[in-house]
């Protein structure tokens, strides 16, 4: 115990000395968490909506498809994008590979199911009332779908935090794409893999500090936006 | 008195399960109506398809002259002369203001112009100053009020209620009452389902009865 107590109050003292490589990994890790993020809902609530409103023969299929790419594991993803942006991949010649545009790919494949999921059910979730009662009221259709998103916001912001939560959550994809370049690629996730092997217990125990830090802020966020 | 709607041989069909078939029915303007039947007789499927969010399986109908085309685009224009208000009405999340002019800002009608008519309508129903109230915090007769102030904001040719009078309070009953006899004089045709069997005499309406979803001429519920 006395291991795990000595390497906590050194990482609260690695944690508040502010140590350029705890940054950078920080910076990092938010920046291609909030790209991925933002692409995948772009993406991902969209189809969710759509799936969710429309009726279509093999709809079933396709909530089935959804469902299971959110329990794809981040290691396979990365090995699919690794297979297309690695040299002798079809988008080899973009050089792409360990880069942050390529964990922000990855971190899209890994977001983009669990928004639409979540969009999906926030759409069957929804009082059955909201569509015919704006369309009666004189809505055209689009103002009747904008309606609903707008009694469902909630679940479409929960649909955001959960993707979000998935990237900058993840390694497997961080460590294959990005190749973990302190600098440059390295997140919380991969430098807390890599300082652990290395025997720097507090120091991963610092980024993982960060890493809830972060969490809860977002969580936090979220809180605000449904109180108001 | 000018025909608003003629329905021919219309059927609504749920899989294998007729709910509606209705040989012909017509509905005059500025006229109250009761449409009367059990639970299951098709009441609430008729209201769907006279405000035009239902099409029938088979038949046509034709409103105010032209026959109607369920197309998306075409239904809209329709639509906007009929307002329907279901029996537990749905309020949006915001304001009981934000709920009544809704369907006024959908129609383009100027904030002012606006803001008059919603005070206009939450008088009618006796909510002057709830403006500003929340609608998640209203009671269940002041939602009943509200959906019919939102309704009434937009003056519609014709006002379809399903069950506006049942679980209120008996004297959100009579206002309620005395605001929907009020409306033929005004140029608009109530349609109203209840099972009261009084509503018919009480409120001067004209009786349709339902049965089994077939238009009977007297039913003994």
């Amino acid at each position: 115990m006395d291991f795990l107590f000595s390497s906590f109050a050194a990482a609260l003292r690695l944690t508040g000395s502010f140590s350029p490589d705890v940054v950078d990994a920080v910076v990092t890790s938010l920046a291609v968490s909030a790209g991925a993020t933002v692409f995948a809902a772009l993406f991902g609530i969209p189809l969710g909506l759509l799936v969710g409103l429309s009726d279509f023969p093999l709809k079933r299929l396709v909530v089935t498809v959804l469902n299971t790419l959110m329990a794809v594991p981040t290691v396979v993803v990365g090995l699919l994008v690794y297979g297309f942006l690695s040299r002798q991949g079809p988008l080899g010649a973009l050089g792409l590979l360990f880069t942050p545009t390529a964990i922000v790919i990855g971190g899209v494949l890994l977001a983009a199911p669990i928004t639409a999921n979540y969009s999906l059910a926030s759409v069957r979730g929804a009082d059955p009332r909201i569509v015919p009662t704006a369309l009666t009221l004189g809505a055209g259709r689009f103002l009747a779908v904008g309606t609903l998103i707008g009694e469902i916001r909630f679940g479409i912001l929960a649909a955001v935090i959960a993707g979000f939560g998935r990237v900058v959550s993840e390694v497997g994809v961080a460590m294959m794409l990005g190749g973990n370049i302190r600098g440059y690629t390295r997140t919380m996730t991969t430098a807390i893999a890599l300082e652990t092997s290395k025997g720097e217990f507090a120091f991963g125990m610092a980024l993982g500090i960060v890493l809830m830090t972060v969490a809860l802020l977002v969580n936090l966020f979220l809180s605000f936006l449904q109180r108001k | 008195m000018t025909i608003l709607y003629r329905l021919n041989s219309i059927r609504k069909c749920y899989g294998s399960s007729v709910v509606l078939d209705i040989d012909g029915l017509t509905i005059v303007d500025s006229r109250l109506y009761t449409l009367i039947g059990a639970n299951g007789a098709g009441k609430s499927t008729l209201l769907n398809i006279l405000a035009f969010l239902s099409p029938p399986t088979a038949g046509e109908i034709f409103y105010a002259g032209k026959r109607v085309d369920w197309n998306h685009g075409s239904v809209e224009e329709p639509r906007r002369k009929v307002t329907l208000l279901h029996q537990s009405p749905y309020l949006f999340e915001g304001t009981v203001h934000a709920n009544v002019a809704f369907g006024l800002k959908a129609r383009g009608i100027p904030g002012e112009e606006r803001r008059r008519t919603v005070e206009k309508a939450l008088a009618i129903v006796g909510l002057q100053g709830f403006g500003d109230r929340k609608s998640r915090e209203l009671s269940g007769g002041e939602t009943q009020r509200v959906a019919m102030a939102r309704a009434l904001a937009l003056k519609p040719e014709v006002l379809l209620l399903d069950e506006p009078l049942a679980n209120i309070d008996r004297e959100t009953t009579g206002l309620l009452e005395t605001v929907i006899a009020s409306l033929p004089a005004q140029g608009t045709t109530v349609v109203m389902t209840t099972h009261n069997p009084e509503h018919p005499g009480r409120l001067n309406g004209e009786s349709i009865f339902l049965e089994g979803g077939r238009v009977v001429p007297r039913t003994t519920v």
